[in-house]
C-alpha cells in the first residue's frame, strides 16, 4: 500500500503539488491524468523521492520515506524521453539495476535475456540503445523496469513520442506485461483522457496540481463531481452550456428550449451548467451549426460547430468530412448532460445508455 | 502558385547498383493548384525521400518534376520558390517579426513600401498583426512556426508550401488554433499545401488527399473518408483508423470465402479463384452496430476497453477474434453478445489487396 | 556542372592545405640548413637548392653552441601531464557537482562558483606572476617542480571545470535519476554511468589542459632559473646574437610533435564515444 499526505510544493509562487494525498493498493493501475504542468511528473517524482517538497508525506507499507534517498528506494521509473544506458548494451542495461542489488553477473544476464524476450527484443539484446529505433530503446527502459520487480511502477507518459500507431500497440502491450505483476502499484501519467480510460483501473484527475478526484473509469466518467474533473476527462472538450430554468424550462438560445421529457424538467428554478459530451451530439436532427473546423482523432471525426451563439463540439463515430463553412445538422442528447449547480459542483450524473 | 506533376518518378541512391534498389518506386502524380495534400506513412516509407525531390534537395534518378507543366527537374531550391516549414520553428532570433517576415522580400530587393504593404497583409493573415513589432524570439511555439510559414507565405512567387511534420514540437492545446490557422491561410491564399507526417490524425484533418505510403510506393491516395471506408490493402485499413481495421481469416466454400467461427462470407469476384491466395474478410469496428438489420456476429466478449462514449470490445467466436467499436452499450466482459453487421460493409483482401466488397 | 564543382572543391581544399602545411615544410627544410642556407634566399629543395647539414639537430643534444633538450623535454612532459591529470579529475568532479548539486551561501550560487573558476584566466598572466613568485619563494619551491605542476594546475583547472560543466550540463538529468532508482547513490551514480558517458567532454577538456599547459611560456620563464627548464624556455634560450634558425626550426618541430599526435588520437577518439541513445 502506497500512501500520500497532503504533498505540498510550489515554486516561484506556482502551485507544483497541492495538498494531494491518495492511496494505492498493490496490483491496481493508476491513471493520472491532466495537462502538461498538472502535476504529474511532480506527483512521481516525489513518490521516487527526487522532488524537493515542502510538506507532506510519502509512506509506503506503512512507513514514513522522508528520510530515504531514491536508491533506497523500491521505485521503478520509464520516463517520456528514451533514457537508457548510452554506455551499455540493451542486456547490460536491463542487468544493471539486478547488478547494482548484488545479483551475480551471470544470473543477472539471464534475467535480463529473459525480460527483453518478454518486451519482444529477445534478438536485440546486444545493440547499444543508440543502435535501436525509438520504440526498442523504449521497450529496453520499460524491461529496465519491470525487471526489478519493483513494488512501486512509474510510468511518466511512456509511450508519448512513439509514432501513434506504436503507441496503440504498446498499451495493449501493457495490460498484458503488468497483468503478471499483481504485488505492484502501477501509476501511469498521460494527458489523453481516453488512454486514462482505456487503462485506469483507478482515473486520477489532476489540474493545477491538485489532485481533483479519484475513481474506477466508468463511474467517474458517468459523475465527476466538478465542472473542473469533467473539462479534464473530456476529449474533445466538454460543450458546457449555462441555463437558466424556469418553472421546468431553460432557454439555450439557437439550441432552443430545454426541459420536457429530461431532467431539466425536474430542476428548481435557477441558474445551472449544462455538460454535453461531444459524443453526446450525433448528427442529423433539426438543430444546426455551421463548421469551423473539423479535426480526425483515431476513428472519430471532430466538428467545431457555430450556432450563433454557441461553440458547439460534436464526435462522430467515423471519418467524414465536412467543408468548413458549410451547415451540419445536429441532435444534443440532453439525457445524457451532466448537470452542474451554479457553482460547478455536480447535480445529476450522466444517465447511461440515453441514446445509441 | 503552381500544379505540381510528378510523371514517371522514380528514386534510388545507388542507380548504378546491378539489383537497383529504389527509395520511391517510379510513380505519377499530380497535384492541383491551391489543394491540401498529405504524405502519410511510417519513417522510411520514402515520404521524405518524395519531399525533397520536390523542394529540389534531391534530384531523382528518374522522371520528370514539372511545375505548372515547366520542367524544373534540374533547378535547385532557389528556383523552385518552393518554401518549407520544418519541425523546429525557424525564426531569426535578432529580429522582430516584421523583420523576419520582410527577410526573403528585402534579399531579394523588393522596394520598401511594397515590403512594408506585403509585411502587413501576410501579418494580418496570420493574425500576427499585433506582435509586429515584437521580438520574434518572445512568442510561443506556435506562433513561432507561424512566422515560418509567413516567411514562404510573403514572397508572391511561392510556387507551393512544404509542411515536414510542423506541428511535431507544438504543445496540444495550441495545436488545434494552428491546424485552424493553417486550414484558413490554405483557403485565404490559394496556394498549394503538402504535409508530410507519420500521424495519420494530423494528415486527415489537414489534407483533402492523403496519399498513403510504404516501402517507397504510394499504396493508397484518396480523401479521408475513402481511406478510412474503403482501404485498399490491409495495411492501409490497419494504419489509418484506431482501433485497426479487423481482418480474418478466411476458408473456401463454393466460390465463397467465409470466416466459419461466425458463418459470416462473401463470394468471390468473377475472375478470382476462391481457392488459390491468403483471403481476409475485413470490416471496421466502427461498422459494428448492437441492434437493427444486418448479418449477425455472435460471441463472447473476451475484454472491454472503456473510451467514454464508446468503448471498443474485444469479442471471441471460437478461434476469430474481432474488434467491435459501440456507443453506450450495456455489455460485461465473458458475456456472450450477438452484434451486427451491414453486409456492405464488408469486404475481401486476397493477398492483402481488397479485391471485392459487400453483399452480391 | 557536376566535376567542375568537384574540381573546385578539391582546389579549395589543396589550398587551404598547403597553407597549413606550408611552415612545417618551410621549418623542416631549414632545420637542415646552415648560416649559409638560411640566408641565401628561398630554397626547398635539399642537395639541390642548398646542402643538407645536421648541425641544427646536433645543437639540441648537447652539440657545440646547443644545449641538450632532454632535459627540459621531460620537465615540460612532467609538469605538463601531471598538471593536466589531477587538474582533470579535480575539474571533473567539481563541475559535476556544480552541474548536478545546488549550492549557496549567502548570495553565493552554482552560477557565481563556477564564474570564480573561470574568473582566473580573465585576469592578465602579469598579474598573476607576482603572487606565484611571491607564494613559491615562501614555500621554497621554487625553481622546483612541484611548485610548477601547483602553478600549472591552478591555470588548467579553470579550464577543465569550464568544459565539463558545459558537457554534464548538457548530459540529461533523467540519466543520474535513473541511476539512483536502480540502486545508486550519487557517488556510484558519478563513477558508473556518469564517468563511462563522458569520455568526449574528458578528451576535449583533457586537450585543452594538455595544449595550454605545453605551450605555455610566461609562467615557465617567471617561475624558474636554471635548475628546472621547460621546454619553451630551453628553446628561446637557444637564441643569442646571432639567430640560429636552424636549431630553432628543429625545436619548434620538436615540441609541436606531441601536440600532433595528440590532435590525431583525439580526433579518433571524440568520433568514437557519444552520448546518442541516452535520450532521444
Amino acid at each position: 500500500m502506497l500512501e500520500l499526505e497532503e504533498l505540498e510544493r510550489s515554486e516561484n509562487g506556482t502551485c507544483i503539488l497541492g495538498g494531494v494525498t491518495a492511496r494505492f493498493a498493490p496490483g491496481k493501475l493508476y491513471a493520472v491524468l491532466g495537462r502538461t504542468g498538472a502535476g504529474k511528473t511532480s506527483l512521481m517524482k516525489a513518490i521516487a523521492g527526487m522532488q524537493a517538497l515542502d510538506g507532506g508525506t510519502v509512506r509506503h507499507n506503512g512507513e514514513d520515506w522522508a528520510k530515504r534517498p531514491p536508491w533506497k528506494r523500491a521505485v521503478a521509473m520509464v520516463y517520456q524521453q528514451f533514457i537508457n544506458y548510452p554506455h551499455l548494451s540493451a542486456l547490460d542495461n536491463v542487468a544493471f539495476p539486478l547488478v547494482r542489488r548484488g545479483l551475480r553477473r551471470r544470473e543477472a544476464r539471464e534475467r535480463a535475456r529473459r525480460e527483453l524476450e518478454r518486451v519482444g527484443l529477445g534478438s536485440m539484446v546486444d545493440r547499444r540503445p543508440s543502435q535501436l529505433s525509438g520504440g526498442q530503446q523504449q521497450r529496453v527502459a520499460i524491461a529496465r523496469a519491470l525487471v526489478k520487480d519493483a513494488p512501486i511502477l512509474l510510468l511518466d507518459e511512456p509511450f508519448v513520442n512513439l509514432d501513434y500507431k506504436l503507441r496503440e500497440q504498446f498499451r495493449e502491450e501493457l495490460v498484458g506485461l503488468l497483468g503478471a505483476e499483481t504485488g505492484t502499484v502501477a501509476l501511469y501519467a498521460t494527458t489523453e483522457p481516453r488512454e486514462a480510460l482505456q487503462l485506469g483501473d483507478e482515473v486520477l484527475l489532476f489540474h493545477e496540481g491538485r489532485l481533483l478526484e479519484q475513481g474506477e473509469p466508468r463511474a467517474l466518467f458517468a459523475a465527476p463531481s466538478t465542472v473542473e474533473a469533467a473539462r479534464v476527462l473530456s476529449d474533445p472538450p466538454m460543450n458546457l452550456l449555462p441555463i437558466e430554468v424556469r418553472a421546468g424550462a431553460g432557454n439555450l438560445g439557437s439550441l432552443g428550449a430545454v426541459g420536457e421529457g429530461t431532467r431539466i424538467a425536474e430542476l428548481p428554478d435557477g441558474r445551472y451548467h449544462l455538460g454535453l459530451r461531444a459524443g453526446d451530439l450525433t448528427v442529423g436532427g433539426e438543430l444546426s451549426g455551421e463548421v469551423v473546423l473539423t479535426e480526425v482523432s483515431g476513428s472519430e471525426t471532430i466538428t467545431h460547430l457555430d450556432t450563433g451563439d454557441h461553440e458547439l463540439v460534436l464526435q462522430e463515430k467515423s471519418v467524414v468530412r465536412h467543408e468548413v463553412g458549410t451547415r451540419v445538422h445536429f441532435q444534443p442528447h440532453w439525457e445524457a448532460a451532466l448537470v452542474f449547480g451554479e457553482d460547478g459542483r455536480l447535480l445529476h450524473g450522466r444517465r447511461e445508455g440515453g441514446h445509441g | 502558385m503552381a500544379e505540381i506533376h510528378l510523371e514517371q518518378l522514380a528514386h534510388s541512391y545507388a542507380p548504378d547498383a546491378p539489383e537497383r534498389v529504389y527509395a520511391l518506386q517510379p510513380l505519377d502524380l499530380t497535384w492541383q493548384d491551391g489543394e491540401t495534400y498529405a504524405l502519410l506513412g511510417p519513417s522510411g516509407c520514402g515520404k521524405t525521400t518524395m519531399l525533397n525531390i520536390i523542394s529540389g534537395l534531391i534530384r531523382p534518378s528518374e522522371g520528370r518534376v514539372l511545375f505548372d507543366g515547366r520542367d524544373v527537374t534540374g533547378e535547385d531550391t532557389r528556383r523552385r520558390n518552393i518554401a518549407q516549414v520544418f519541425q523546429v520553428p525557424v525564426i531569426y532570433r535578432s529580429m522582430t517579426v516584421a523583420q523576419n517576415l520582410a527577410f526573403p522580400l528585402v534579399c531579394r530587393g523588393l522596394p520598401r513600401a511594397r515590403i512594408r504593404q506585403r509585411v502587413g497583409e501576410i501579418a494580418e493573415l496570420l493574425g500576427l498583426s499585433t506582435f509586429l513589432k515584437r521580438p520574434a524570439r518572445e512568442l510561443t511555439a506556435d506562433q513561432k512556426q507561424l512566422i515560418s510559414l509567413g516567411r514562404g507565405l510573403v514572397r508572391e512567387d511561392v510556387s507551393a508550401i512544404l509542411l515536414d511534420e510542423p506541428l511535431t514540437v507544438i504543445d496540444p492545446q495550441m495545436k488545434f488554433e494552428l491546424r485552424k490557422k493553417l486550414k484558413q491561410i490554405n483557403e485565404a491564399a490559394g496556394v498549394t499545401m503538402v504535409l508530410v507526417t507519420h500521424d495519420q490524425n494530423e494528415a486527415m484533418t489537414f489534407a483533402r488527399t492523403v496519399i498513403v505510403m510504404n516501402h517507397g510506393r504510394i499504396v493508397q491516395s484518396g480523401e479521408p473518408q475513402e481511406l478510412f471506408e474503403c482501404p485498399a490493402t490491409e495495411y492501409v485499413g490497419t494504419f489509418i483508423g484506431s482501433p485497426a481495421m479487423n481482418f480474418l481469416a478466411t476458408v473456401p466454400r463454393e466460390g465463397r470465402r467465409e470466416v466459419p467461427d461466425l458463418g459470416l462470407g462473401l463470394s468471390v469476384p468473377k475472375g478470382e479463384d476462391a481457392r488459390s491466395g491468403t483471403w481476409t474478410l475485413g470490416f471496421r469496428p466502427e461498422h459494428v452496430f448492437a441492434e437493427g438489420d444486418g448479418w449477425p456476429l455472435r460471441g463472447r466478449i473476451r475484454r472491454i476497453w472503456f473510451e467514454g462514449v464508446e468503448q471498443v470490445l474485444e469479442v471471441e467466436a471460437g478461434e476469430t477474434v474481432f474488434r467491435a467499436k459501440l456507443d453506450h452499450a450495456r455489455v460485461r466482459t465473458g458475456e456472450s453478445v450477438e452484434l451486427r453487421i451491414a453486409p456492405e460493409r464488408l469486404a475481401l483482401y486476397r493477398d492483402g489487396q481488397r479485391v471485392g466488397a459487400g453483399y452480391d | 556542372m557536376r566535376t567542375l564543382y568537384l574540381a573546385l572543391k578539391y582546389l579549395a581544399i589543396l589550398l587551404w592545405s598547403s597553407f597549413v602545411v606550408f611552415p612545417f615544410l618551410w621549418a623542416l627544410s631549414t632545420s637542415f640548413k646552415t648560416a649559409n642556407g638560411v640566408t641565401s634566399g628561398a630554397t626547398y629543395l635539399p642537395w639541390v637548392d642548398y646542402e643538407p647539414s645536421l648541425l641544427g639537430w646536433e645543437s639540441l643534444f648537447g652539440g657545440a653552441g646547443g644545449i641538450n633538450i632532454f632535459g627540459p623535454y621531460l620537465n615540460s612532459v612532467i609538469v605538463t601531464v601531471s598538471a593536466s591529470v589531477v587538474s582533470l579529475v579535480l575539474g571533473t568532479l567539481a563541475a559535476y557537482g556544480l552541474s548536478r548539486f545546488r549550492f549557496r551561501a549567502g548570495f553565493v550560487k552554482n552560477g557565481d562558483i563556477t564564474f570564480f573558476f573561470i574568473s582566473q584566466r580573465i585576469l592578465p598572466p602579469i598579474v598573476l606572476a607576482m603572487p606565484f613568485f611571491l607564494m613559491l619563494q615562501t614555500l621554497g619551491l621554487l625553481d622546483t617542480l612541484p611548485g610548477l605542476v601547483i602553478v600549472y594546475i591552478a591555470l588548467l583547472l579553470p579550464i577543465a571545470v569550464w568544459v565539463m560543466v558545459d558537457f554534464f550540463n548538457n548530459v540529461p538529468r533523467e540519466l543520474d535519476e535513473m541511476a539512483w532508482l536502480d540502486g545508486c547513490n550519487p557517488i556510484q551514480t558519478f563513477l558508473r554511468v556518469i564517468l563511462p558517458n563522458s569520455l568526449p567532454g574528458l578528451v576535449v577538456a583533457g586537450m585543452f589542459c594538455l595544449i595550454f599547459g605545453w605551450n605555455d611560456f610566461f609562467f615557465a620563464f617567471t617561475l624558474t632559473f636554471t635548475n628546472t627548464q621547460l621546454l619553451p624556455v630551453a628553446i628561446v634560450s637557444l637564441n643569442s646574437s646571432v639567430t640560429p634558425w636552424w636549431a630553432l626550426s628543429a625545436a619548434c618541430l620538436v615540441s609541436v610533435a606531441p601536440l600532433l599526435l595528440l590532435a590525431f588520437l583525439a580526433e579518433r577518439f571524440l568520433s568514437r564515444g557519444n552520448l546518442a541513445g541516452a535520450v532521444r
